[in-house]
C-alpha cells in the first residue's frame, strides 16, 4: 500500500478574532499523484485549508491552531513556510500581487535561488518550466505586460521550476475569461499525468474540475464529502445545498429524472439523449424566440449611442477602435470579452470617467463631453469591481448615504433612500455594521446599495459576481433583474457566462477594442465557434443544446422544450 | 498603466556591472554640485546627456517633462530669493542672481536626468545585486527593492479609487487647498485597505516561494566586473580628480555674487 502524501489529522483552526472555526475537525489523506479539487461556498474553508498545506497557516496567519498536517513526512507546524516550499508550491488568485521580478525569466528563477540551487540548474529549470506553460518566447517580457492568463501561467512555472511534490492553487482562474481559464486547466491535466506530483486546486466552478480524481467539498469548516468526482458532480442536490453550481448537462438529467449515471460531458448528455429517444419541441422553441422578441419590442427610447467611438491611453494603447452600440431603455445588456479586450474602458465612457480620444458617444440625448462626470452620475450609477476600492466608511449607513450628502438632499430623504437601496440588496437592518466587517459578497452588495440610494436610471456593474460564490452570484443577479423590471436599464461586465446565458437579453461581445459579436443572448450563443475566437465559451449545457440544433439557455428552457414521448 | 521604468536595451550601459552604474551616479551627484557658475555646470550636463544618449534613455524623461518644466521654470524665479549681485536688472533679480538660478536649475535637471538615466538601465534586481556585493543584507536589499516595486501599484490603486469617488459624485477638483485636502481623505481609507490586502498576498507568495529558506542563495543575474567596467570606473575616476582639482583651485564660481 501506497504511503499517502498529505495526512491530515483532526484540523481545526480558527482565525484570531473570528467567531467561527474556519476549519473544523477535518481528517484525510491524499495519495500521491492524485488531482483534487477542493470547493464549497464562500467562507467554506477552501483557501484556509490550502494555507494549511504548506504551513501558511498556522505560520503566516495568527489564530488558534490544533490538530496535524504531514506532507511528505514534514509536519507544518514544526516547519517554516519557507521549509515546506522545497516540497509544497503553491500559487494564488491573485496573478498581480504574486509576480515580484522585473522579467519572466528572473521571477521563474526566483524559489530556486532561495534553496541556493546552481546558476547552470537554475537556467536549465527555467527553461523547462517556461517550454511546460508555454511561455518559452516571453523570458525577457516584464511580467506586467503579460495577459491576465500568461501572468497565472508564469507564476505555476515558477512555482513547478522548483520541484515541488504537491502544487496548491488557490482559485487561480477566478479572474480570468474562460479561454484563458482552459489554457490554465490544459496545464493542470498535463500535470496530472505526471505521477510525481500532486496537485490540488481550489475551484468554484464544476466545468473546470470535471478533469479531477476527487472532490473535496467543504461547508462551514467542515468536510461533508471527499469522494471521486464523477460520483460527486453527480449529486446535483447535495452540490447546490452547498452552494456549488451542479453542471447543466448534468442537472438537466438529474431534473428529467436520471439519477443514476447522469451524464457529465456533453458527448455522454448527447448519447443519453439519444438513447432515451428524446427531442427538442419545435414549437415551445419558437414561444422561446417570440419571448425574446416581444421584450425587445418593449424597450424604450435609445439612453447611450456610440457612433464610431475611438479611445487611446496617453501611454498611446489603443484601447477601443470603433464602437458603435444602441442601448435602450429597460435592457440588460451584458458586455463580455477577454482580459484586456476593452470592456472595462468601455463602459468608463458611460458615465463619463473617460472622454472619447474619437468618434462619438451619447447619454440621454446628449454627448457626454457636455455633461461630464457629476452630471451623468444622476443618471448613472457606476458598481466597480472591487467593492474595496470604494468603501471608507464607519458604518453601511454613512456609506450608502455617501452620494446623497454629496449632493444635499435633505436627512429625512437620505434616510428614506437608505433604507430602500438596505432593502433593496437584503442588507436591512445591516445600517450600523462596519463595512469592513462584512464578507466580499457583504461589500458588493454595500457598494451596490450605495449606488442604488441615489436612484440612477442606468446601472453599470463591472464584474458583479467575481469572487461570489454560486449562492451569491444568484441572489447577486436575481436583484439586479428585480431592479431592471422596476425599470433600471442595466448594463454589466462580465466572465461568467453562465449569468450572461441566464440574465442577459443582449450581449456584445468585444474583442481588441472591438465589437465583434453582438445580439440577443440566444443569437450570440448559437456562434460557439466564433465566440471561442474572442477568448469566450458558452455554458456546458447550452453547447449540448446547439449541438443538438437550438440554443436553450437555461436548465428550465431545456425542461420546457425537452419531449419525451415518441410522436405519433 | 505602464509603470516600469527600466528599458530592456543591449547597450554598453546597460551591460555594465551594477556596481559601475551605481559609481557613476554617485560620482556624477558629487562632481555636479561643485560650481556655482552654469557655464562650469554645462560640460557635466552635456556629459549626462551623452551618457543618456548612448544608454537610449533619454525617452523617459519625456514622462516627467511637465514636472521638469515646472521646476525650471519655478527655479528660475525663486533662487533669485537666496542670492543677490551687483549688477540690478529689476525688482529681485540681478545678473549673478540670474546666472546663479540658471546653475542651479541646470544642476537640478541633470540630477533628475542622471537618475532617470541609472533607472532606465539597472534592473530593480540588479541594483539589489550591486547593493549587496557592495556590502548591504540580502534582506535589506530586498526590502528596498520591493518598496521600489509597491510605488507604482500605490499610484495605479489611487488612480482607481479616485475615480470610483468621481463616479459618487465626489468633486475632486475643486474648492482651495483645504477642501481639497479634506475631499482627498475618504480616499485614503480604500488606499490603505487595498495596498494592506495586496502586500499581504505578496508576503504569503514570499515564503511560498521559500524567502529566507538557506542562509547561502544563489543569485542568477550575473554580474561581474568586465574590462568595460574597469575602463569605465577609471573614467569616472579620472573626472572626478580633474573637476575635485579645479574645484578646490576655486574655479567655477560666480564673482560678484551674494548668497544670503
Amino acid at each position: 500500500m501506497e504511503q499517502p502524501i498529505i495526512t491530515i489529522k483532526d484540523l481545526t483552526y480558527r482565525y484570531r478574532g473570528q467567531k467561527r472555526n474556519a476549519i473544523e475537525s477535518i481528517s484525510l489523506e491524499v495519495n500521491p499523484g492524485e488531482f483534487i479539487a477542493i470547493m464549497g461556498a464562500s467562507e467554506a474553508g477552501k483557501s484556509t485549508l490550502a494555507a494549511c498545506i504548506n504551513g501558511l497557516v498556522p505560520h503566516f496567519f495568527r489564530g488558534k491552531f490544533s490538530g496535524e498536517v504531514q506532507v511528505c513526512g514534514k509536519n507544518t507546524r514544526t516547519s517554516r513556510v519557507a521549509e515546506m516550499a522545497e516540497v509544497t508550491g503553491m500559487v494564488f488568485q491573485d496573478f498581480e500581487a504574486q509576480l515580484f521580478s522585473t522579467n519572466v525569466e528572473l521571477e521563474v528563477a526566483f524559489g530556486l535561488e532561495n534553496f541556493n540551487v546552481p546558476r547552470e540548474e537554475i537556467a536549465r529549470r527555467v527553461d523547462e518550466a517556461l517550454r511546460f506553460v508555454g511561455l518559452e518566447n516571453m523570458k525577457r517580457r516584464p511580467p506586467a505586460t503579460l495577459s491576465g492568463g500568461q501572468k497565472q501561467k508564469l507564476a505555476i512555472a515558477s512555482v513547478l521550476a522548483m520541484y515541488p511534490k504537491v502544487l496548491v492553487m488557490d482559485e487561480p482562474t477566478t479572474d480570468l475569461d474562460p479561454i484563458s481559464k482552459a489554457g490554465v486547466f490544459e496545464i493542470a491535466n498535463h500535470l496530472r499525468q505526471r505521477d510525481d506530483l500532486t496537485l490540488l486546486v481550489v475551484e468554484h466552478e464544476t466545468e473546470e474540475v470535471l478533469e479531477a480524481q476527487k472532490i473535496l467539498l467543504l461547508d462551514e469548516g467542515k468536510l461533508i464529502r471527499y469522494a471521486p468526482a464523477h460520483e460527486v458532480l453527480c449529486e446535483v442536490d447535495l452540490l447546490e445545498q452547498h452552494g456549488v453550481m451542479p453542471l447543466g448537462v448534468t442537472k438537466y438529467f438529474h431534473r428529467m429524472g436520471i439519477n443514476s449515471h447522469a451524464p457529465l460531458t456533453i458527448a455522454e448528455g448527447l448519447q443519453k439523449f439519444k438513447d432515451n429517444q428524446w427531442r427538442l419541441s419545435e414549437a415551445t422553441y419558437e414561444s422561446l424566440k417570440q419571448q425574446d422578441q416581444a421584450r425587445e419590442q418593449r424597450y424604450g427610447a435609445p439612453l447611450i449611442r456610440c457612433e464610431n467611438l475611438q479611445f487611446a491611453y496617453p501611454n498611446g494603447t489603443q484601447a477601443l477602435r470603433g464602437i458603435n452600440l444602441e442601448i435602450r431603455r429597460g435592457e440588460i445588456v451584458a458586455i463580455v470579452g477577454q482580459n484586456g479586450s476593452g470592456k472595462t474602458t468601455l463602459v468608463k465612457h458611460f458615465n463619463g470617467l473617460l472622454m472619447p480620444t474619437g468618434g462619438q458617444i451619447w447619454v440621454d440625448g446628449r454627448p457626454t463631453r457636455e455633461q461630464g462626470v457629476f452630471e451623468l452620475g444622476r443618471k448613472v450609477g457606476y458598481v466597480f469591481q472591487n467593492p474595496d476600492h470604494q468603501i471608507f466608511s464607519n458604518t453601511v449607513y454613512d456609506e450608502v448615504a455617501f452620494t446623497l450628502r454629496l449632493r444635499k438632499v435633505d436627512e429625512k430623504t437620505i434616510r428614506q433612500s437608505v433604507t430602500e437601496a438596505l432593502e433593496a440588496v437584503g442588507l436591512a437592518g445591516y445600517e450600523n455594521a462596519d463595512p469592513f466587517s462584512l464578507t466580499k459578497s457583504g461589500r458588493q452588495r454595500v457598494a451596490v446599495a450605495s449606488v442604488l440610494a441615489a436612484k440612477p436610471e442606468i446601472l453599470i456593474l463591472d464584474e458583479p459576481t467575481t469572487g461570489l460564490d454560486y449562492n451569491e452570484q444568484r441572489s447577486m443577479m436575481n436583484l439586479v433583474r428585480r431592479l431592471n423590471e422596476q425599470g433600471s436599464t442595466i448594463i454589466f461586465v462580465t466572465h461568467h457566462m453562465w449569468v450572461v446565458a441566464e440574465y442577459a437579453h443582449r450581449v456584445y461581445v468585444m474583442k481588441d477594442g472591438q465589437i465583434f459579436l453582438q445580439g440577443t443572448a440566444r443569437e450570440v450563443f448559437s456562434h460557439d465557434q466564433e465566440l471561442v475566437d474572442a477568448y469566450l465559451r458558452p455554458p456546458l449545457h447550452v453547447m449540448f443544446s446547439n449541438q443538438l440544433g437550438k440554443t436553450l439557455l437555461t436548465v428550465d428552457e431545456m425542461i420546457a422544450c425537452t419531449e419525451t414521448q415518441p410522436q405519433e | 498603466m505602464d509603470s516600469e521604468i527600466y528599458l530592456d536595451r543591449d547597450t554598453f550601459f546597460h551591460r555594465l556591472d551594477p556596481r559601475t552604474k551605481i559609481a557613476i551616479l554617485l560620482i556624477t551627484f558629487v562632481i555636479v554640485l561643485y560650481y556655482q557658475n552654469p557655464l562650469w555646470i554645462m560640460p557635466i550636463s552635456a556629459l549626462v546627456l551623452l551618457h543618456g544618449v548612448l544608454a537610449d534613455s533619454l525617452i523617459n524623461l519625456k514622462r516627467i517633462r511637465y514636472i521638469m518644466f515646472v521646476l525650471a521654470v519655478s527655479g528660475l524665479i525663486l533662487w533669485n530669493l537666496f542670492a543677490s549681485g551687483e549688477t540690478k536688472l529689476f525688482w529681485i533679480f540681478t545678473v549673478e542672481s540670474l546666472a546663479y538660478s540658471l546653475g542651479r536649475v541646470l544642476i537640478m535637471l541633470t540630477l533628475i536626468t542622471a537618475g532617470m538615466i541609472f533607472m532606465s538601465t539597472t534592473r530593480n534586481e540588479e541594483f539589489v545585486i550591486g547593493m549587496i556585493r557592495l556590502g548591504l543584507p540580502y534582506r535589506v536589499g530586498f526590502a528596498i527593492s520591493t518598496a521600489l516595486r509597491l510605488v507604482p501599484t500605490i499610484v495605479s490603486s489611487v488612480f482607481i479609487i479616485a475615480q470610483a469617488q468621481r463616479s459618487r459624485g465626489l468633486d475632486l477638483d475643486s474648492g482651495n487647498i483645504l477642501e481639497r485636502i479634506r475631499k482627498y481623505l475618504p480616499l485614503l481609507v480604500p488606499v490603505f485597505v487595498s495596498t494592506i490586502r495586496n502586500t499581504n498576498v505578496f508576503g504569503m507568495a514570499l515564503e511560498a516561494k521559500g524567502f529566507g529558506a538557506r542562509e547561502e542563495r544563489t543569485f542568477y543575474l550575473d554580474v561581474k566586473m568586465q574590462r568595460a567596467d574597469y575602463w569605465m570606473l577609471g573614467l569616472m575616476f579620472v573626472i572626478f580628480i580633474v573637476t575635485t582639482y579645479l574645484k578646490i583651485r576655486g574655479f567655477g564660481n560666480i564673482p560678484g555674487l551674494i548668497r544670503f
